[in-house]
């Protein structure tokens, strides 16, 4: 076994391990689930997650809350690590936050759109595999 | 006066009646069927997109504060000049803010069956799409009229669908 991190999980992320990705605006879900908004990477070309499945609830929104900053106001995108890998992604470890990772090697373009439409078509992938869990359920 | 209190008061002219009324009010009043008439035309017509662009709006507005989902002017006015141009017979799109500010537009049949662009601050939009097991990514030009190559692929993935909807 690697090196353990604070948060007493392993520093390799392994492919069964659930990630989740907290969902920052109403307009990354809907009734047909998550979009792939809520999977684009931010401006440093990471996907902020948390190695933490959809249970138990009340430790995802913790975790979750620690992460933003900020409590947990619409819920959270549940996707396996494996469905990161088969896009050619990688999800790595990044703490602290105890249990924060991101996913990453998000294709790079010099022409901005383009790199776009490239991350765009992987994160409605990666959508199309998770699972929408509500903070009100 | 306000657009609601002009519309009110049409509203009360038209619907006024008065046997009493002289030529001028007469054709008052036939003036102010007429404009009802249009507003209800316009209203059912566009009434789906005009909300669709209040929900920019509020997306916007609701994003403010999220430094990573704040949507630059240039965005919101280019997103609202997407939703004027759209087909009458397509169904309209979901919306999202995507990290930068860009605004996502989806239309999703279902999970594996979506086709997503983003416009942003500049003239170009960038689209991808996931049909089963076929998908892809292009980049497409938008000086107020939507590229026919976008149009087709929407209607691939939405094809049977009830235009003028909101899907989902």
């Amino acid at each position: 076994m690697g090196r353990l991190l604070p948060s007493g999980l392993p520093e390799s992320i392994a492919d069964h391990e659930d990630l989740a990705r907290i969902l920052r605006s109403s307009s990354h879900f809907s009734a047909s689930g998550v979009k792939a908004a809520a999977f684009m990477p931010a401006k440093d070309g990471r996907t902020s997650v948390i190695r933490h499945g959809s249970e138990p609830r009340h430790s995802l929104w913790s975790v979750g809350a620690q992460v933003l900053g900020t409590p947990v106001r619409h819920g959270a995108a549940i996707c396996g690590t494996s469905a990161i890998r088969r896009e050619r992604l990688d999800v790595l470890a990044d703490e602290p936050p105890l249990r924060h990772a991101n996913i990453v090697g998000w294709p790079t373009n010099a022409d901005a759109e383009l790199q776009k439409a490239q991350q765009k078509e992987l994160a409605l992938a990666i959508a199309a595999k998770s699972t929408l869990v509500r903070l009100d359920e | 006066m306000s657009g609601a209190a002009g519309y009110a008061m049409v509203l009360y002219l038209s619907a006024r009646a008065n046997t009493a009324m002289s030529k001028e009010a007469c054709a008052l009043r036939e003036s102010a069927s007429a404009i009802v008439c249009s507003a209800e035309r316009s209203l059912a017509l566009f009434g789906p997109k005009v909300s669709l662009i209040s929900d920019i709006y509020d997306l916007a507005s609701e994003s403010q504060n999220d430094l990573e989902l704040t949507v630059p002017r240039e965005a919101i006015e280019r997103a609202v000049l997407f939703i004027r141009t759209l087909p009458d017979d397509l169904p309209l799109p979901e919306i999202a803010i995507e990290p930068g500010g860009s605004i996502s537009f989806d239309w999703i049949s279902s999970r594996t069956r979506v086709f997503s662009l983003s416009l942003g601050s500049t003239n170009r939009l960038a689209f991808a799409w996931i049909d089963g097991t076929d998908r892809g990514h292009a980049v497409a030009g938008f000086d107020g009229a939507i590229p026919p190559r976008i149009i087709e692929g929407i209607r691939e993935i939405t094809n049977g669908q009830t235009p003028a909807v909101r899907l989902a």
